[in-house]
């Protein structure tokens, strides 16, 4: 966090010195005091904070790639004719995870190709989703639980 | 011109996918897979075009304000979209006659206290279930 | 007298998203209207206000008002809490 605030600090600095403060100055003010920091790194220490921001900017770039995927799968879906879906409830089991974890865990899967979260079991242990395509439930169970449950925990944790 | 043209296409893109929301509404079967047509495709649409006003100004107050917009609009539409369905579940909306299975019947007892959803009925699938 | 020929393409843009907002929009009223359950209505509602915050700001970038963006913020405030609350009158019905 005090990274965090350091590296955020040297892109303010770097968009008033730079002509024109505008939101471009400030990234390109972040990017590159990243750099610096990173390069930085024996005299000012925070390694966590590189890792966890590099997990941060992957997840996030593959979250929106995901969200246009699943724009472009339901545009399919809605323009086809309907009997070229097979909707179902799953129920996938989840790992041991606080509130805000399993919130964002819900959000990411209703934002992500094909399945949507319906409810979450009273004991916080399943996680029940309406998904677009079930032909296979178990590889769909097993394909939600690698690609988002994992990385997400991973970001968080 | 080039954040011009930016903008002209995030409008664009924006305006196409709450068309298609909207469209989706309209075709899809049942309640839940037009959830998954409005929570999806409307949340990026409206993002989209509020992306494509903080290019089109330029200006940091603006730009910060979109991007507390998106993220608010990121985090609350799903949560809403969560909550309609879990509703609309519990009070006893029918899927549609094509979906394959339905695996949260079994665990929801409609007639009685609804204690929302329980893990699982039977102590041998549990086990089975967790241990995948 | 020079002949200035202005196509502003930012403008044309807009307008044209204006009438594709509102073409979906009466698709969102029809399921409104149609909606055989309570809570397929209040998607359609849901829907309604998403693009009426869309609408916003296409007007934001054609009136070049950046103001009323803050109108989005609040319409799209009040529906959310709008629409919870009406998931959880629907789930206090549903219980006896």
């Amino acid at each position: 966090m005090r990274m965090f605030v350091a590296n955020l600090f040297l892109a303010l600095i770097w968009a008033m010195i730079t002509e024109g403060f505008t939101i471009g100055q400030l990234g390109v003010g972040f990017v590159g005091s990243y750099f610096l920091l990173w390069f930085l790194r024996p005299l000012v220490g925070g390694s966590v904070y590189f890792l966890k921001m590099w997990q941060v900017v992957t997840f996030s770039i593959f979250f929106i790639k995901e969200l246009i995927v699943a724009n472009l799968r339901i545009a399919y879906h809605v323009i086809t004719p309907s009997s070229f879906f097979k909707p179902a409830v799953l129920a996938v089991p989840l790992e041991e995870m606080s509130d805000l974890e399993a919130t964002l865990l819900a959000n990411v899967l209703t934002l992500t190709p094909g399945s949507f979260s319906v409810d979450l079991s009273s004991d916080r242990r399943v996680l029940y989703v309406h998904v677009m395509d079930a032909d296979d439930p178990d590889a769909v169970r097993q394909q939600i639980k690698d690609q988002y449950e994992k990385p997400l925990l991973e970001v968080l944790r | 011109m080039f954040f011009e043209l930016i903008t002209c296409f995030l409008l664009l893109i924006g305006a196409i996918f709450s068309f298609i929301a909207a469209l989706g509404i309209v075709r899809m079967p049942d309640l839940f897979t037009r959830m998954q047509a409005a929570a999806k495709t409307g949340t990026l649409g409206v993002g989209c075009t509020i992306l494509a006003v903080a290019t089109f100004f330029g200006d940091i107050g603006v730009a910060t304000r979109a991007g507390l917009v998106i993220l608010f609009l990121f985090l609350t539409s799903p949560i809403a979209a969560h909550m309609i369905a879990r509703a609309g579940y519990i009070s006893g909306v029918a899927l549609w006659s094509g979906s394959v299975t339905d695996e949260m019947r079994d665990q929801y007892d409609p007639v009685t206290h609804h204690l929302s959803s329980e893990p699982r009925k039977k102590s041998d699938n549990d086990s089975q279930m967790l241990g995948m | 007298m020079t002949l200035t020929v202005s196509f502003q393409i930012v403008p044309f843009t807009a307008m044209l998203t204006l009438n594709i907002f509102a073409i979906a929009m009466i698709f969102a009223m029809v399921r409104l209207l149609r909606g055989p359950s309570l809570a397929d209505r209040v998607v359609a509602l849901d829907l309604v206000a998403a693009l009426a915050v869309g609408v916003i700001a296409v007007y934001a970038i054609l009136t070049e008002q950046p103001m009323l963006l803050r109108a989005g913020i609040v319409v799209a405030l009040v529906i959310f809490v709008g629409t919870v609350a009406f998931a959880m009158y629907l789930e206090k019905r549903a219980k006896p």
